[in-house]
């Protein structure tokens, strides 16, 4: 299951997993943001190609309009997919502390 | 004069002596008593001088005088001279002048010194009417015999022989006593030596059954943990009675002693198939398998000395590789070279199957013999349960079809049988809402094999990039897709079957250019490039037969650090 929210600040926070069956509500959530947006993946345990799919669509969109996602948080394994995907080159990563 | 047996009525006084001579005759239990006992009575209620019992060897068609314990008895063909003819006739032959009848034989008078005047001849016949023998009386006290002292005879006659038959069966029964109980210790030797208890071997399932027939057999076996790795023998030596028994054991203890002091496999069969030839009789040998398991490799190598068939169960293929002899039975003559053992490489699931001719030769009341093709379709229907269940069931369904026909050899079996991978199986309809039955399915199948959780992310990237290419490529099938998930050491293996479509290889398709903008990206074909950074192996195959996609991916903790950029 995925949960994708509104947090404190403005920032999202997504937590589960973002996976094929879950891409299409996490892409309507994030098609209604604008601007710089910060992903907090803290609570983010899965990510298939289907969710990078959904980032990387985002992430076009927003640099279109001068604006960015950041991810935030992000667990090691999940790092190890951003990394192997060379998804690490395409956002701005912060590592969980 | 010849004279049929006929009984007169008879007078107080001899009726008195012949109940005398039946109590006398009740007692003894050893032949040479009994006889001395009968020839007593005939002299006394007969008043004769000498008397002598001929006893019937039917086996050998002679009649047979014994003369005193530890003398040689007198034989003579059943047909000659004056018993003879009286063993023939089943009558009284009364002699009154003996050396006027041509039929007697002055030979034995002439050796004892003895002069035969008169004689009764008398057939011993009981009440069977099995001839037990002939009785002869001579020279009656005062006279020849007369009328009445046939009469008398043939009812005296009557007694004796039934007496004597009942001391000859007895007899022929402690005989046969004391070959029972001979064949019994042979068998209690024989059966001694057989392991109780199976040795415990990691991975796989071994397990026997040996079940004497009444008296005839001689099977062996033998499973045991030596260094040169899992021992399994099963053994039949020819022949009835006691022998076989022996020889199939004094096999046994030899090769037991051959592997102990370290032989080979080969080194152990030709020299005890040398030694049994120069101790076994001519006519004797032994059919053998004789075998060893290294349970690391999984390989089985075997020699069979004349022990066939040797079966294999494949699980694989659910079919039966048989396997013939390489050599002649042990014992049968020296070996001077012998031929390459066999191998055979055991898989998950298989089971080797050692049978003795005693369950393939099990007839059945109208003659039919159990056969080989009952017991492989045995142990296909069994395949998944314990060896001794399998066991259990393969004697049970010998003696159901045997329905009351003897067992008529030994009936042994030993069976080996590969522990088959665990495993957790999921069959899922190609739509993509059953991602979250996929993700249930790993969770568990990793929880109940054990399986390091630390792997569960990839094999669910795996899954779930496998699964959704398979919904969105083959349209054309309306199968299900079957998942398997097995623990291998120190990581886990994933195997998709795709039924019904058309070939794709998903292990050959480009790997994504990582390095590309981000303008030009996108998610295609991401999917199996990350299956390819984070898999230690990801093969494909396809069975056009049933034109089935099989997909294997596999995944270790060791893989876990190493980063394939």
């Amino acid at each position: 299951m995925l949960s994708i929210d509104e947090g404190a600040g403005g920032i999202v926070v997504v937590s589960g997993r973002l996976d094929a069956a879950e891409a299409a509500a996490a892409q309507a959530f994030l098609d209604r943001r604008d601007g710089t947006v910060t992903l907090d993946c803290a609570g983010l345990d899965y990510i298939s190609s289907a969710g990078l799919g959904v980032l990387l669509k985002t992430q076009k969109r927003l640099l279109a309009a001068n604006g960015k996602l950041r991810l935030a948080g992000l667990k090691p394994h999940i790092i190890d997919i951003f990394t192997y995907s060379g998804f690490d080159q395409l956002f701005e990563i912060e590592p969980a502390r | 004069m010849d004279t049929t047996l006929q009984h007169r009525p008879l007078s107080t006084q001899d009726l008195e002596a012949i109940l005398d001579v039946t109590k006398a005759l009740a007692a003894p239990f050893d032949l040479m008593t009994m006889l001395g006992e009968v020839v007593a009575a005939a002299k006394q209620v007969l008043r004769a001088e000498r008397g002598s019992v001929w006893l019937y060897d039917e086996a050998k068609g002679e009649l047979v005088l014994e003369v005193a314990t530890g003398i040689k008895p007198v034989r003579v063909p059943w047909q000659s001279g004056l018993v003879g003819a009286c063993a023939r006739s089943r009558r009284i032959i009364n002699v009154p002048d003996c050396y006027a009848d041509p039929r007697f034989d002055p030979h034995v008078d002439k050796a004892s010194g003895y002069r035969t005047r008169c004689m009764l001849t008398l057939p011993l016949v009981d009440h069977k009417d099995v001839l037990v023998g002939v009785m002869q009386v001579l020279n009656k006290v005062d006279g020849v015999f007369d009328a009445d002292d046939e009469a008398l005879a043939g009812a005296l006659a009557a007694q004796c022989a039934v007496a004597l038959q009942r001391v000859r069966m007895t007899a022929a029964l402690i005989e046969g006593e004391k070959m029972r109980q001979a064949l019994e210790m042979a068998r209690e030797v024989q059966m001694s030596t057989l392991p109780a208890t199976m040795p415990a071997v990691a991975g796989y399932d071994v397990c026997a059954t040996f079940r004497p027939a009444d008296l005839t057999g001689g099977d062996t076996f033998d499973v045991s943990l030596l260094e040169q790795g899992l021992l399994l023998v099963l053994g039949d030596a020819t022949g009835h009675g006691i022998a076989p028994a022996l020889s199939v054991t004094q096999m046994h203890a030899m090769l037991r002693i051959a592997f102990q002091m370290g032989a080979s496999l080969e080194t152990a069969f030709v020299h005890v198939n040398n030694r049994l030839a120069r101790t076994l009789a001519e006519d004797r040998f032994i059919t053998a398998f004789i075998g060893l398991l290294d349970p690391t490799t999984h390989e089985v190598r075997f020699h069979s000395a004349g022990q066939g068939p040797i079966l294999r169960y494949r699980a694989a293929r659910r079919d039966v590789e048989r396997y013939k002899p390489t050599s002649f039975p042990l014992g049968a003559m020296q070996l001077a070279s012998l031929r390459p053992e066999i191998r055979v490489a055991m898989e998950p699931g298989d089971i080797l199957a050692l049978v003795s001719d005693g369950i393939f030769e099990q007839e059945n009341r109208s003659g039919e013999a159990f056969g080989e093709a009952r017991v492989t379709a045995l142990i296909d229907e069994h395949r998944d349960q314990p060896a001794a269940a399998l066991l259990a069931r393969l004697v049970d369904a010998v003696q159901a079809f045997a329905d009351g026909a003897p067992q008529a050899d030994d009936m042994t079996a030993v069976l080996l049988k590969r522990l088959p991978r665990p495993v957790a199986e999921g069959a899922f309809e190609r739509r993509f809402d059953v991602i979250p039955a996929l993700v249930a399915f790993t969770a568990d199948a990793f929880a109940r094999l054990g399986i390091d959780t630390r792997l569960l992310a990839r094999v669910d990237l795996a899954v779930e990039e496998l699964f959704t290419n398979m919904v969105k490529y083959g349209r054309g099938s309306g199968a299900p897709v079957d998942i398997r998930l097995y623990p291998v050491d120190g990581g886990v293996e994933l195997a998709m079957i795709d039924h019904g479509v058309e070939p794709y290889d998903v292990t050959r398709t480009p790997d994504v250019d990582i390095a590309m903008p981000i303008e030009e990206r996108d998610a295609g074909g991401l999917g199996l490039h990350l299956i390819r950074r984070m898999a230690d192996s990801f093969e494909y195959e396809y069975d056009p037969q049933h034109r089935d996609s099989r997909i294997k991916v596999r995944f270790s903790v060791a893989g876990l650090a190493g980063r394939r950029p």
